[in-house]
């Protein structure tokens, strides 16, 4: 019970943080919005193909506005050892990682989710797959973020972020997008996306079984 | 067994055992590699769908074996080295690394190779080509997460935890012909039912498995050499710094 008013507590100052507008999470999402809209304008406003991108575009932007968002997720905590006092303190590590990761889906991935209704409007998705696309990001952005927790820490050790933490990061995460937006063009196409959804929501419990782990072994790497 | 482990546990000892072995290695590899090859190119039958463009088969399963074994290799030594700390596991996974990735990569260009005569494409995008892709891509991020510490111990075991969260990969590659439907054709030699490929083709693809098998034990210990080589050089020149 006291673990639970704990985490409760970290995640809450986590978020107090993104309001006050320490952290880069809202920026993110504005990254999101941003990055959709580049692909109309990039690759034509021809609707019937609009269509047809319109599922892959928008899980493309929620990756990247992730990816951008995770780069600082334990770094700015490590550098001025907020970290550091907090594990002294004798809360366990796994549960700062869990308290992190599930502040930065309520801070990046749920305003992704929500976001998505209206902007697969605006990028010509068909409005009747609104559900699909709103659920299989509701499945993958925390998987999204429990996997991009691990590089993100280990940019802690490296002590510098940026185009490494992508390197690590992309090949882990394509499992996620290639089953997410192959959920949304299996739906569109007929076939039914709710094989793709089964793989996906698969993700989400090994992720967050394995990845607490390996990213508090990570940021204790950094104290080495 | 042990005996074996504790004694080549010391870098120097190994460094001595590598340097004895590397020759035999080496000429095992040139043995088994110039006999699958004639087998491969002059004594085995053209298929009788695909002529003569099966004999890509004889590079391009080996090195996807390989890129696989590697892998699963440098996991187990991830797995030491996290686990028991075992000092020559970092060093053992830093130097397969870029032998795996040569691996993979050949598998890749042999497989596109073979691609466009029997499929009629240069490269489509089903599962078990892009989860080797995907298997590419993470051995370029090992590779590059290694040497991007200043300290290499910590670049090592760093590198460690991201071959573990890699590992996912390996069971997808390895059935994802069988769970997906895909333009590439499912196992035919390391299945339950044992293989279903005719003998003329299994001896040839055997001896080049075992040959890039014994590529990457030499390869593999002439990095370690470098690698062990380089680790002494550092010592003798803080050595002669504090001297002087």
């Amino acid at each position: 019970m006291i673990k639970m008013r704990l985490f409760f507590k970290l995640v809450n100052r986590d978020i107090y943080l993104v309001i006050k507008g320490a952290s880069d999470a809202g920026a993110a999402i504005l990254f999101y919005l941003l990055a959709i809209i580049m692909f109309p304008l990039s690759s034509g406003t021809d609707s019937s193909l609009l269509t047809t991108i319109a599922g892959g575009a928008i899980w493309m932007a929620a990756l990247f506005a992730s990816l951008l968002s995770l780069d600082r997720l334990f770094r700015s905590d490590f550098e001025d050892g907020y970290l550091e006092q907090i594990v002294l303190s004798g809360v366990s590590m796994e549960l700062i990682v869990l308290s992190k990761c599930f502040a930065h889906w309520l801070t990046n991935g749920l305003p992704i989710v929500l976001l998505s209704p209206i902007l697969s409007l605006i990028i010509g998705l068909d409005f009747q797959y609104w559900w699909i696309l709103a659920l299989t990001l509701l499945l993958g952005t925390p998987s999204l973020t429990l996997i991009g927790a691990t590089p993100a820490a280990l940019s802690c050790a490296i002590g510098k972020g940026g185009v490494l933490t992508a390197l690590v990061l992309l090949p882990l995460m394509l499992p996620v997008l290639i089953l997410g937006s192959g959920a949304i063009t299996a739906e569109i196409s007929g076939l039914g996306g709710i094989g793709h959804i089964y793989a996906l929501s698969a993700i989400l419990p090994i992720s967050l079984l394995i990845s607490p782990f390996l990213a508090s072994k990570s940021i204790r790497l950094g104290w080495e | 067994m042990s005996n074996i482990f504790n004694f080549l546990a010391n870098p120097s000892r190994f460094r001595i055992f590598a340097k004895s072995a590397y020759p035999y290695l080496l000429m095992i590899m040139i043995i088994f590699i110039i006999m699958g090859l004639w087998y491969g190119l002059f004594n085995s039958p053209p298929d009788y769908q695909q002529g003569e463009t099966v004999r890509i088969m004889y590079v391009h399963v080996p090195a996807a074996w390989m890129a696989l074994m590697v892998y699963s290799s440098m996991t187990i030594m991830s797995l030491f080295s996290l686990v028991w700390r075992h000092p020559l596991a970092d060093t053992l996974s830093k130097s397969s690394a870029p032998i795996g990735a040569v691996f993979t990569l050949i598998a890749l260009v042999t497989g596109s190779i073979w691609g466009k005569p029997t499929w009629g494409t240069w490269w489509v995008w089903d599962a078990r080509l892009t989860s080797v892709f995907i298997l590419f891509l993470i051995y370029m991020g090992h590779i590059a997460l290694v040497r991007a510490f200043e300290d290499e111990f910590k670049g090592a075991r760093a590198a460690a935890i991201l071959t573990l969260f890699g590992a996912f990969n390996l069971p997808i590659i390895k059935f994802s012909v069988d769970w997906w439907n895909t333009l590439h054709q499912p196992a035919s030699v390391i299945k339950l039912d044992g293989p279903s490929i005719h003998v003329d083709m299994m001896i040839p693809l055997i001896l080049m498995a075992v040959g890039f098998l014994f590529f990457y034990f030499a390869f593999l210990l002439i990095n370690v050499q470098t690698e062990l080589n380089q680790r002494k050089l550092k010592k003798l020149f803080i050595k002669n710094l504090n001297l002087n």
